[in-house]
């Protein structure tokens, strides 16, 4: 078995090694993007380093603190609460990685390797992940602080409930990627999953807000005082599940090792050996599964598309349109696409209930927090926001049929009026529906500045536009938009150029409404001028489109060679 | 060029569908396609043979516009890519390496999204589709995501998608790999028919029993150099009759047994 696991550290050792020297570019400029795209991993690798060595000192510092008496030490309180959100993040960090960042076990059934062995070394990836290197200081340096204040016996409980606890850690790790890869492997069942993902994320990012809004919502007192009516075996269930959650279980077994109480230390490290022997339990049982189960259950689509979308869009070619219509497709029909759409929806809609119930009496001129200017302001700026993704990474997205468009008769012109179209249409779609539900549900304000909004997001994609087919040509990236993490994001270089591009874009028309808003008090002169803005605007994006054609045109085959 | 084993034919002193003078291509120092002159007659089929990495998928990226020639000229159907390379894919028809395939279109949206670049009308768009789908056996298949697709199935799609414009000449980058015995015979009578007609086919394969079977002219090319072009038959004359494709493939491109160096096997 060992020498399978070392065969298995030197495969992804070669892998990281080689990802890292054999670039494959073709022209300096792709291995500067190459670079640039291998600098985040490196700089978040260097402060790793700084990272352990810091909660290194604070866990031998509370280990310390521990062996002087001191049970409810600061350090320990902290490490205590970092420790608490790994099993939280060990089990949903393995759907934020990349599939490719994982080894597929399956394939590796074709080798003479045991299952059990597999297992283990499956298991064994864990310890790459940022979350367990960030907690082995912990655990490893609160029996050096122990050892240093002379409490020898409460040292090696506590090592041997750290180790348990990773053991916990690890096994839960491996039963969330089986779990995961049992799930994707149906691709709907995968994608929807990674869908609800997506827009839980911010809606979850939402949350404090908005329970902060409800605490200053009319009726909260109702509320709060019903919260305090539950149950009380509802609330003595709470503090027993609480209690053998194993963060917890390792920090009182630590405790009470070093106030002496070995009984209790006893029953902890039991605890946790029972925890890491069941979730490793299950773990197997879901790793049997997935090497017992077919490689994909991937489902039928019977969507009778044709006639709508056999129609050429107004005012392009039908080239230009058939790009355009393509991409619409793709971000309707991947999970980031998806997200792009819905996220921007979940999201206007929970700052509409806080600006509500907690900014109603902000003065904020004539975009009222109390009129449906305020949200539909904010839900264009996300709406346009969102898009940037795929928008900074047009083309590389199509991935194979990215060759498909190469190798048809398309101008360059029709190819690029047709990408802008399509990211515009995406971004329409969440922006429109958001515009709407804000004016019919608080259609009070200005119509001038109603009217001004999709004047200022026009003039702000006009210019968007070019810089997007620019940054998109220039540094390309493969991507999986079935990912929802990194995996799914445009080049590093490129989202960041493409969000001051964007901030810049918007800037003339933000000010031409302020200006003559709040300083000049004129809003029937907004949605004018606005439309003086879109014009000119309309005829800088169709100049740099210019340069945004040649560029193209000169990294046409480092595109076509992307995959 | 000289040492090129160029069998000149009647039909080889007439138009060409292709034609390079001193292609080149480099990567940094490696000359992958190293100043070929290809000569494909028009209404030809025309095999191109090689052992892997000789240069043949990146002559076919040049020839079809993926790539920029580092030297020479071209003139595809006449018409130079340097200059037009819009009109020339308004005329031919591709099946890639990466098979080009959007994963997220459906079959008949994928065939939908070529008829639309090529601007044809809806209504004949509709017809060459049914036609196209029926014929490689994916009618059923028509709503399917090309994601969900087998290799097979994805093959079939691309070679659907690239004669749907009724183009002049085809670029079929190893097209029978992965496809089933049936629907390989469905496309090589397909395909004969589509010379019958008139059209040239321009296709690397490595088997090279069908390349015998179906080709008219050859063209062999080993290091990125042409080493042999001009009709099969008369390649096979002289010295070299009675050999199979097979056999003079070997001779030509200087390949060796050399499994006596396992002999622990």
């Amino acid at each position: 078995m060992l020498r399978t696991l070392r065969a298995f550290a030197w495969l992804r050792w070669r892998m990281l090694i080689n990802s890292l020297e054999k670039t494959g570019a073709r022209d300096t400029f792709e291995r500067f993007s190459i670079a640039i795209e291998k600098l985040g991993p490196i700089m978040a690798a260097v402060l790793m380093v700084p990272s352990a060595l810091i909660l290194a000192a604070a866990a031998t510092a509370s280990g310390l603190a521990l062996a002087r008496g001191d049970q409810h030490s600061l350090f320990f309180e902290a490490a205590r609460y970092l420790l608490f959100i790994v099993p939280i993040v060990s089990i949903f960090g393995p759907l934020l990685l990349p599939a490719a960042d994982r080894t597929n076990p399956v394939r590796m059934l074709l080798l003479p390797i045991p299952r059990s062995t597999l297992y283990v070394a499956q298991s064994s990836s864990a310890f790459g992940d940022i979350w367990v290197l960030l907690m082995l200081p912990i655990v490893l340096f609160v029996p050096v602080g122990l050892l240093v204040g002379a409490s020898f016996v409460a040292a090696f409980l506590s090592f041997a409930a750290g180790v348990l606890l990773v053991l916990v850690i690890v096994g839960l790790t491996a039963l969330a990627t089986s779990v995961l890869h049992l799930l994707v492997r149906d691709r709907r069942r995968g994608e929807l999953l990674a869908l609800l993902f997506i827009v839980i994320i911010p809606a979850a990012s939402m949350l404090p807000g908005l329970l902060n809004g409800l605490r200053h919502a009319p009726g909260a007192e109702q509320r709060s005082s019903a919260i305090s009516n539950v149950p009380e075996w509802v609330k003595d269930t709470g503090v027993r599940a609480l209690a053998m959650y194993p963060p917890e279980v390792y920090a009182r077994s630590t405790r009470s090792a070093a106030s002496g109480d070995l009984m209790t230390a006893g029953a902890g490290l039991v605890a946790l050996l029972a925890a890491a022997l069941i979730v490793h339990g299950m773990g197997m049982a879901a790793f049997a599964k997935v090497l017992a189960s077919p490689g994909s259950t991937g489902a039928r689509r019977a969507v009778p598309t044709r006639a709508a979308w056999g129609r050429t869009l107004p005012g392009l070619s039908s080239g230009a349109s058939a790009v355009a219509l393509a991409q619409l497709r793709l971000a309707l029909r991947t999970p980031r696409g998806r997200s792009i759409v819905l996220s921007p929806v979940v999201v206007t809609g929970i700052f509409a209930f806080v600006a509500r119930n907690q900014l109603a009496n902000f003065d904020s001129g004539p975009f009222s927090f109390s009129t449906g200017l305020s949200i539909a302001g904010f839900a264009s700026f996300v709406g346009l926001l969102a898009v940037l993704p795929v928008a900074m990474n047009q083309f590389a997205i199509d991935n194979a049929g990215l060759t498909l468009a190469l190798l048809s008769p398309l101008s360059d012109r029709e190819y690029l009026a047709g990408k802008a179209v399509g990211n515009g249409l995406i971004a329409a779609l969440p922006i429109s529906l958001s515009l709407v539900v804000a004016l019919l549900l608080l259609p009070s304000g200005s119509p001038a500045l109603w009217l001004a909004i999709p004047l200022a997001l026009l003039s702000t994609y006009f210019l968007v536009a070019p810089a997007a087919a620019i940054l998109s040509a220039l540094f390309p990236r493969v991507v999986d938009l079935n990912s929802i993490g990194r995996g799914s994001n445009a080049h590093g270089l490129a989202a960041l150029l493409g969000m001051i591009s964007f901030v810049v874009s918007a800037l003339p028309a933000v000010l031409i409404t302020f200006a003559s808003s709040a300083w000049l008090h004129n809003t029937s002169l907004v949605p004018v001028l606005l439309l003086l803005w879109c014009i000119v605007s309309y005829g800088i994006g169709r100049v740099l489109f210019i340069p945004a054609r040649r560029i193209f045109a000169r990294r046409r085959e480092n595109l076509a060679m992307l995959l | 060029m000289s040492s090129v084993a160029t069998v000149e034919s009647p039909a080889m002193q007439g138009d060409f569908a292709v034609q390079t003078s001193g292609l080149t291509r480099t990567f940094g120092n490696f000359r992958a396609v190293d100043g070929i002159d290809l000569a494909v007659p028009s209404g030809s089929f025309y095999g191109f043979l090689g052992p892997n990495g000789a240069g043949k998928s990146t002559t076919i990226k040049c020839l079809t516009g993926l790539l920029r020639p580092t030297a020479g000229t071209m003139r595809i159907l006449g018409v130079d890519p340097a200059v037009d390379s819009v009109a020339v894919k308004r005329r031919i028809g591709v099946v890639p390496e990466d098979l080009a395939l959007f994963d997220r279109l459906t079959a008949e949206e994928t065939l939908n999204f070529v008829a639309q670049v090529h601007g044809i009308d809806p209504a004949t768009a509709k017809q060459r589709s049914a036609d196209l789908l029926d014929l490689m056996d994916l009618k059923s298949a028509g709503t399917t995501l090309v994601t969900d697709f087998s290799h097979g199935m994805r093959k079939k799609l691309s070679l659907a998608a690239a004669l749907l414009p009724a183009p002049k000449l085809l670029f079929l980058d190893e097209p029978f790999e992965g496809i089933d015995a049936v629907a390989s015979r469905q496309i090589k009578d397909l395909l004969l028919s589509f010379v019958a007609r008139g059209g040239t086919i321009f296709l690397t394969s490595h088997i090279l029993e069908i390349v015998e079977r179906l080709s008219t002219h050859i063209g062999v090319i080993a290091h990125g150099k042409l080493v042999a072009q001009g009709r099969i038959d008369h390649l096979r004359s002289g010295a070299d009759s009675g050999k199979t494709l097979e056999e003079l493939f070997i001779d030509l491109v200087g390949g060796e047994a050399k499994s006596h160096a396992l002999d622990w096997i």
